[in-house]
């Protein structure tokens, strides 16, 4: 399930990955056989990833962590960081971000993004200095598209899946949204055990598409809350659509018009 | 509108290949080459589908919940079966598939609930190919989600200057929640475990 190609200069492809469809578009006029190459790498690394942090897969090395099978001590260094971060992340957001919200470790909400974030910086870091790539909804943007122009993401409509609600472009940005809208309500608050209210979608901009996505998922299990709460993360921005259809966002929201 | 299209073609090239992996290689084409035994396993217009309501509109997120094969076949450039009313009414003979005919059979999933209601999904079975998929419960709230996206839309214009922007082709990428039709895979997974004990 790969390969849609355009006569515009990059690359584009397509992967079903962690139970999601992952596209990278590389818009730098790169040779045909490095952009290949860029991308195999990418796509070679999200597989690497699910395979070892999927809660769906026994033989993952999260499932024998959390089996007791597989020491910290001998964990890779990548789980170990994951572990750190999301210790980090819960107390950051309160405990509202929780890798253990349904009992078992569940580091999900911070491994797609986090992932994803690492792609786009070794992409970065190879000389692909001008890609997007979406993860199940989570985006990284670098540089500009092939048009020349900055990249453009639209942010999903709650309850119109065939419309944006905003538009944001940049140069530089991490794009993640949480919603209720896909999965139901699958995301808990860890405090009371019961999904959360209040809130439809939460998108979170910043720089870290792994934070931006455990922000966002922290503060729809936060409800209402975390509007407040999201309004004094640093450095972060965010756009919350509410249950009853109101959307508020960051006034310096890099928003199209 | 574009949207829902790919996204239906989406959910459609999924479950296509979720029944070319679960079946035997080659199974793509079978979906033009029924057998005419495959008609009862179709969905009956009269079926008590919550979402009937909302059928005839095709209000984009009513489509892109249901999974339903006539709704898909219509809007989807995919060779899905048209199980429309006019091939069951008067099926046309397929010599290509009269001869040696496999027995049918449907297995039906268990349902499988969401935020949005119950999904179940059925699927039959020829021999050992599955040639349809069919989901004969959907929630209800779909129609409720398409009266609230009017909602949204009339609020958000004007009162805070924003509007509500369709999307574009000069859009390059979008963020959402991830996308999965989770309910429909696990119920259809399930039936495929089904068929096969």
């Amino acid at each position: 399930m790969s390969a849609a190609t355009s006569l515009r200069p990059g690359l584009r492809r397509v992967e079903q990955i962690m139970g999601t469809a992952i596209s990278l578009d590389i818009a730098d006029d790169l040779p045909a056989a490095e952009l290949t190459a860029l991308a195999d790498e990418v796509f070679g690394w999200l597989r690497q990833v699910d395979a070892r942090f999927s809660t769906y897969r026994p033989d993952s090395e999260v499932c024998r962590f959390e089996r007791g099978e597989l020491l910290l001590s001998e964990a890779s260094a990548d789980l170990r960081r994951v572990l750190e971060r999301c210790a980090d992340l819960w107390a950051a957001t309160d405990g509202f971000f929780d890798a253990y919200a349904t009992g078992g470790l569940d580091p999900s909400g911070y491994v797609k993004g986090w992932a994803a974030q690492v792609a786009s910086d070794r992409l970065l870091a190879a000389g692909a200095a001008n890609h997007c790539l979406n993860a199940g909804g989570d985006v990284r943007v670098r540089g500009r598209s092939s048009t020349g122009a900055p990249w453009r993401v639209g942010v999903r409509h709650p309850w119109d899946p065939s419309a944006t609600c905003l538009v944001l472009a940049g140069t530089d940005l991490a794009v993640a949204t949480s919603g209720v809208y896909e999965r139901g309500p699958h995301i808990r608050d860890p405090r009371r055990g019961e999904p959360a209210r209040g809130l439809r979608s939460v998108t979170v901009v910043g720089r870290d598409l792994g934070l931006a996505d455990a922000y966002a998922t922290a503060a729809l299990a936060m409800g209402v809350a975390g509007i407040g709460w999201l309004d004094r993360l640093p450095v972060y921005r965010h756009a919350v659509i509410t249950d009853d259809a109101r959307c508020l966002h960051s006034t310096d929201l890099p928003l199209v018009p | 509108m574009r949207r829902a299209l790919v996204a239906i073609t989406g959910l459609a090239a999924s479950t296509t290949a979720l029944v070319v992996l679960k079946a035997a290689p080659g199974t793509s084409q079978v979906a033009q080459e029924l057998p005419a035994g495959q008609a009862p396993a179709a969905p009956v217009p009269d079926e008590p589908s919550p979402d009937s309501s909302a059928a005839p509109t095709s209000r984009a997120p009513a489509a892109t919940r249901s999974p339903r094969p006539e709704r898909r076949a219509s809007s989807s450039p995919t060779p899905r079966p048209t199980a429309t009313g006019a091939t069951r009414t008067s099926p046309t003979p397929r010599t290509s598939t009269a001869a040696p005919r496999p027995t049918v059979r449907t297995v039906t999933g268990p349902v499988v609930s969401n935020e949005f209601g119950n999904v179940q999904v059925q699927i039959t079975v020829s021999g050992s190919r599955i040639v349809d998929a069919v989901a004969v419960e959907l929630p209800e709230k779909t129609a409720q989600s398409a009266r609230r996206s009017e909602d949204v839309n009339s609020r958000y214009s004007g009162t805070s200057g924003m509007v509500v922007a369709r999307q574009g082709a000069d859009l390059d990428t979008v963020s959402g929640a991830t996308a999965t039709s989770g309910s429909y895979r696990q119920s259809l997974q399930a039936a495929i475990d089904r068929a096969r004990g």
